[in-house]
């Protein structure tokens, strides 16, 4: 039963020879991050952690000496009884059981000065780890600010391990901290901490069983024991290895014992830490000067209020949107008419034929489409990034809390609806800091309602095709984009309140939130930061579209017309034409034609596909991106017995189905690796569609009864 | 350690901002008071509530923390008298 856990490796000859593997870890908010970018600089490698998105980050140093130094920054964490999938990704690498991530031979662990009773915690389960640790007290400068006075030798002294005072933000102790990595041996902790007397027999009995049944190694077997005491496993994620038989059947006798006692063995654990670290504490943090109010608790009396609160919120919140609808305007016309002259190129420079219409038409358009929101991602991370690195994005999420309670939702769940105004996908990717599974999955499912940028060219044409002279005011177009926004936001928090009172019931949600001092931001590690989300997207998107887009661009160009049809005769006998003859009885009810369901087919890929698939079935022939001629071919089309097709009402009513329905490959990519499965993005394209064509049929029935 | 018998313990969510009371007991769910005591709001720990009564803002050994209504209900504290 026993497998050889990737720690049991032999650590002579391997290790020797390779890269010595720092882990860097610390709670949330203690400036992990800022120290890991001052460390690695540009040498990053950003990808994820198979099965889970949680964020993989590992970089390179140098010692002393030039040597490299592999640093992986690991997510923040109070704990090692993990909570969340973040924290579970935390916990199983620093006990090597991901057999994906080089277990590490040290750990940096960063705390936060101005909070080191609490900082401490995490610190004490590491010591336990039996792995030799580097201690970094960060923010130094905020704490002689606070009136604190941190005996930094003493408190060496005390833990037998080298402790470096720090202040990551502008590089002071990076010298010493560089000189301490670079050591070829560090001490061991000199650990003292009594387990109460109670549990001490369970802990070695346990860990005696972790070293013999689970091939744990001896120095971590105790760690691990202790863990096990605290940590319900209740967020297990993929690549951590299920207990053996006997060491399940002692842990179980033993809680089984103390429940009959009415003992809280995991309290009690807690609390003689505690108690071991406010000792420690006591020595070493001297309170020198009175805690006044800071800067932060002026600003917070302003941003927190509540009242100005929400004026601030509302003033961030709509910043935010002008800079994504205006200033990415000018870049993203580069973008596309860019891809455009690269497809002329292609177009001019190969012999005419099925693979010169591959590229162009299938995969330059396709991804082409997609890297078109570029600017808007990189201007929505850029702003992100800002308001997490000043501090203000907790303040959002506490400001939020309070209406996210109205449907069941907490206040963490706002960032991630927030991201998934520009793409669904960051946003459900952010979703990995709420520590309740059923919230997580709530925000994911509703997330993709959040009006995305996607849609935005399909809502421009359709306004520029129901708006047909140009008298009208610029006012009314706008009201009717915001009047598709708020209806999208709207029925998310609809969904929400649904869910969380069908199909996942849970209890009230209870939010716990540090809200992080403000500090001025670091445009650098926001920059950082930025590249490195728009690079993901890139990536993420640019290959699942990359491959739709193939698959679609075939549906279209076969079967083959007879030689000397138009585009549109073409596409109308292909099987995307055959596909929207298909569906056209189940769309007429809504006033779509085949025609139209053709886009529908196409723009399950990409919602903003239905542009260029508009443009392709009604005026194929000019292949002009410009949407003037393709709303005057929209407003020419008819249907056989001569009607307008695109009447205003039916404008409005493909609108609507665009807010509401799951047009989105990527998104359901994203969501099935973050569910584990199918199911619940089959669920998701269900409810979403199937809301869209009701919604869609109540809107047009409604106008035709209206006499629209 | 114990609550002051003079004292009645009332969930955070009733204190009034600027006033300080200790916690004595943590309600809820194990999983939850885990949580609460590992992020240092443990028995005996001083809070002193800045603002709020759904969502709370309290201060907790120099650190600001929100909380919701529910979580702010779990945590029964004992108002130090004349610290307001």
């Amino acid at each position: 039963m026993a497998q050889p856990s990737p720690n049991a490796a032999p650590a002579g000859s391997a290790a020797a020879h390779r890269q010595p593997v720092y882990a860097l870890v610390g709670n949330p908010n203690c400036g992990k991050s800022t120290l890991f970018n001052a460390l690695t600089g540009l040498k990053q490698k950003v990808g994820n952690y198979p099965g889970v998105t949680v964020e993989k980050k590992m970089g390179t140093t140098y010692s002393q000496h030039g040597q490299p130094i592999t640093v992986i920054d690991l997510p923040g964490a109070y704990s090692l009884a993990a909570r969340s999938p973040d924290e579970a990704v935390t916990r199983d690498v620093l006990l090597g059981r991901r057999a994906d991530t080089p277990p590490p031979d040290r750990i940096l662990c960063i705390v936060d000065a101005t909070n080191l009773e609490r900082n401490l915690y995490l610190v004490h389960q590491i010591l336990d780890l039996g792995r030799p640790v580097i201690l970094v007290l960060n923010m130094m400068d905020l704490a002689a600010q606070a009136g604190l006075n941190l005996r930094v030798g003493r408190l060496e002294k005390s833990l037998g391990i080298p402790v470096i005072a720090c202040e990551a933000v502008n590089g002071n102790g990076l010298v010493e901290l560089r000189l301490a990595m670079s050591r070829a041996d560090l001490p061991l902790a000199r650990h003292a901490w009594d387990v109460p007397a109670p549990i001490a027999p369970a802990v070695s009995e346990l860990a005696a069983s972790l070293r013999e049944n689970d091939g744990k190694l001896p120095l971590s077997a105790r760690a691990e024991a202790l863990l096990l005491l605290t940590d319900q496993d209740s967020v297990r994620v993929a690549g951590s290895a299920a207990l053996s038989p006997r060491t399940a059947e002692i842990l179980f006798a033993w809680q089984k014992r103390w429940e009959g006692e009415g003992m809280d063995w995991a309290g009690a654990l807690v609390g003689s830490r505690y108690e071991a670290i406010g000792e420690l504490a006591s020595e070493v943090v001297l309170q020198t000067g009175a805690f006044g109010p800071t800067a932060s608790d002026r600003i917070d009396a302003v941003v927190t209020h509540a009242v100005w609160g929400w004026l601030v919120l509302g003033v961030v919140m709509t910043a935010l949107f002008l800079c994504i609808f205006t200033l990415a305007q000018p870049p993203m016309e580069w973008i596309g008419d860019h891809t455009a002259l690269l497809a002329n190129w292609v177009k001019s420079s190969m012999p005419a034929g099925d693979l010169r219409d591959l590229i162009t038409d299938g995969a330059l358009g396709g991804v082409g489409s997609v890297v078109t929101f570029l600017p808007q991602i990189l201007i929505l991370f850029f702003f992100i990034g800002l308001l997490e690195s000043t501090g203000y994005m907790a303040r959002a999420a506490f400001i939020m809390d309070r209406l996210m309670s109205r449907v069941g939702l907490n206040g963490k769940s706002f960032i991630p609806l927030l991201s998934s105004y520009a793409c669904a996908i960051p946003g459900i990717m952010a979703t990995r800091t709420i520590e309740d599974a059923k919230d997580r999955l709530v925000t994911i499912l509703v997330a993709p309602l959040m009006s995305c940028s996607a849609r935005l060219p399909v809502y421009l044409l359709m306004i520029a095709a129901l708006l047909p002279n140009d008298r009208v005011s610029l006012g009314t177009k706008v009201g009717i984009m915001l009047l598709m926004y708020a209806l999208g936001t709207v029925g998310a928090f609809g969904f929400a309140w649904l869910f969380k009172r069908t199909l996942l019931k849970g209890a009230p949600p209870l939010m716990i939130m540090e809200l992080p001092p403000y500090r001025l931001p670091r445009i650098k590690d926001v920059c950082l930061h930025m590249v490195e989300r728009a690079w993901i997207f890139l990536r993420r998107a640019g290959t699942v579209i990359l491959g739709i887009s193939i698959v679609l661009w075939f549906l279209t160009a076969y079967p083959k017309a007879p030689a000397g049809a138009t585009p549109t005769a073409q596409l109308a006998q292909s099987f995307a034409g055959r596909a929207g003859h298909l569906l056209e009885p189940a769309i007429k009810p809504l006033g779509f034609d085949w025609q139209i369901g053709i886009g529908l087919i196409t723009s399950f890929a990409a919602r903003e596909v239905f542009v260029s698939t508009m443009g392709v079935v009604f005026n194929a022939e000019t292949h002009d991106e410009n949407t003037t001629p393709l709303r005057d071919a929209l407003k020419a089309a008819r249907w056989p017995d001569g009607r307008m097709l695109f009447t205003p009402l039916v404008c409005l009513t493909l609108m609507v189905f665009y807010v509401f329905a799951m047009q989105c490959m990527s998104t359901l990519a994203v969501v099935r690796r973050e569910t584990n499965g199918w199911k619940w993005p089959a669920f998701q394209t269900l409810y979403m569609t199937g809301t869209a064509w009701i919604l869609s049929f109540v809107v047009y029935q409604a106008g035709r009864a209206l006499g629209f | 350690m114990k609550p002051h018998p003079a004292t009645t313990a009332v969930p955070l969510c009733q204190l009034r901002p600027g006033t300080s009371g200790r916690v004595c007991v943590l309600q809820g769910d194990d999983d939850f008071c885990q949580r609460v005591r590992e992020m240092g709001f443990g028995e005996s720990t001083l809070v002193t509530k800045v603002s709020g009564n759904t969502t709370i803002l309290c201060q907790v050994n120099g650190t600001r923390i929100a909380l919701s209504h529910g979580a702010a209900q779990n945590i029964l504290v004992a108002e130090i008298a004349g610290s307001h």
